[in-house]
């Protein structure tokens, strides 16, 4: 059943609740991280370091199937979970520049990892069609040039996965009652 | 029926077995076996105890040898371990579950906490330590924010035993901090309200939480509770106090989509209202 049908659908409802707040849980500790990298290293506006971005070719996860203009639930789920894969690698970047709050960043990416199987799960729950992602499709490591070219890699990670789950939670809250 | 080789440097004499149960003489027959072996027979017909060594002897130079020893051990099937429970701990997002073992069964019982994500494959989740009936499963293994599976697995030489399913999201059996009352102040022209502020605890800042607030007067027998209060919205007004009088408060809260587990209440705080 198209996912429209669905949305009156209690079990669907509970999902979008619980997983409204885990992505209010993930958006939290990366917003946590984000000021351990201002405090720690001056890198606090995103304004400051376009040049310098330029040079990185940090990927960003693709999320236009979630904006509002061409929303598509189905199509939305499977950008939202692939995108967490990529972000939980990226995060192994975050976690050699702040070796001292790895612990964080690895509970991030294990969260990471917990809500892009339940969606997976609650779509397939649901009979959606489901996009089997290849089981390593992780974009290789950025290699920074510099201990700098680090930073603001780390930098930019976080702050597209920052945008990335503000885009997802916008949309799972469009389907929530 | 119990078996001991012979030892070398016996066989020119004739030997003579017996047995005994920890300290006590065991009556066994005995006779010439092939191969130049000597057969002992033991029948142990009322064994009542769970543990017992069943020692052979035989006489060897006017002394009498232990020549070798049979553990013995008897109990029942592991009981089923009932009353299972967990908590999330939100400061590792560890699961700690505990349960009620059940009728003990005198063997050597070995005891896992087992869990299933859904669809998954089974899992152990932990092993309690030092004859605890609780354990921890680490954050790596969980699902937030999914049901999982979990019970209790007990298993010895005679049997496995299972405690009952426990089907939960590990959220929804979060422990939460108390809030912090942060200030309680009188409104202006209506002197029977109180404006009340809180904090709650920074990791449950994402979560909707619904808070319970007790108050009473040191005269009162029992404290008044206010219900249904939002968590997240950090102040409240409440009416009905008596004017000129002293007040003890507490707050409380739990996550609101959940049967979840009640924060304690939060230190109290005291505020006298106007006159």
């Amino acid at each position: 059943a198209p996912l429209a049908e669905l949305s009156g659908d209690q079990d669907f409802q509970l999902f979008l609740h619980k997983n409204l707040e885990f992505t209010r849980k993930i958006k939290g500790d990366v917003a946590a991280l984000q000021r351990v990298v201002c405090d720690t290293f001056q890198l606090c506006q995103e304004e400051e370091l376009l040049l310098v971005r330029q040079d990185l070719g940090i990927a960003q996860a693709p999320l236009e199937q979630c904006h509002s203009r061409s929303f598509h639930a189905e199509a939305c789920f499977s950008q939202i979970r692939s995108g967490l894969r990529v972000y939980q690698g990226s995060l192994a970047a975050v976690r050699e520049l702040l070796p001292s709050h790895a612990a964080l960043v690895e509970t991030l990416q294990l969260d990471a990892a917990n809500l892009s199987s339940n969606i997976q799960q609650q779509v397939e729950d649901l009979g959606l069609a489901t996009v089997t992602l290849p089981a390593e499709d992780r974009d290789p490591l950025p290699a920074f040039s510099s201990r700098f070219h680090h930073q603001v890699g780390g930098f930019f990670i976080l702050a597209n996965f920052q945008r990335f789950l503000e885009t997802a939670y916008r949309a799972l809250r469009h389907l929530a009652r | 029926m119990a078996k001991s080789e012979l030892c070398r440097g016996l066989e020119q004499g004739k030997v003579r077995i017996t047995w005994m149960l920890d300290n006590e003489p065991m009556a066994g027959s005995q006779r010439r076996g092939a191969g130049g072996s000597e057969v002992s027979n033991l029948t142990l017909p009322q064994f009542n105890r769970t543990q017992a060594r069943l020692w052979c002897w035989v006489e060897w130079n006017g002394t009498k040898q232990r020549v070798g020893v049979a553990e013995i051990r008897a109990g029942y099937p592991p009981a089923k371990p009932f009353n299972l429970s967990c908590i999330l701990n939100l400061s590792d997002y560890a699961l700690t579950c505990q349960w009620e073992p059940g009728a003990d069964s005198h063997l050597p019982t070995s005891v896992a906490l087992k869990f299933a994500r859904s669809r998954a494959l089974v899992e152990t989740g932990c092993t309690p330590q030092g004859g605890h009936n609780r354990c921890t499963v680490p954050r790596q293994l969980l699902q937030l924010y999914r049901q999982m599976e979990l019970w209790v697995s007990a298993t010895n030489a005679l049997g496995t035993a299972e405690s009952e399913h426990l089907c939960i999201d590990p959220m929804d059996v979060a422990q939460l901090d108390p809030p912090a009352l942060q200030s309680i102040q009188s409104i202006p022209f209506q002197s029977d309200c109180v404006t009340v502020a809180w904090e709650v605890a920074r990791s449950h800042a994402h979560m909707e939480l619904l808070c319970e607030l007790r108050y009473r007067a040191p005269e009162d027998a029992a404290w008044a509770l206010v219900t249904g209060i939002p968590g997240q919205a950090r102040t409240a007004q409440h009416c009905g106090f008596l004017f000129g009088t002293p007040y003890r408060f507490q707050m409380r809260c739990r996550r609101s989509s959940a049967q979840g587990y009640w924060s304690d209440w939060s230190p109290g705080r005291n505020y006298t209202t106007h006159e």
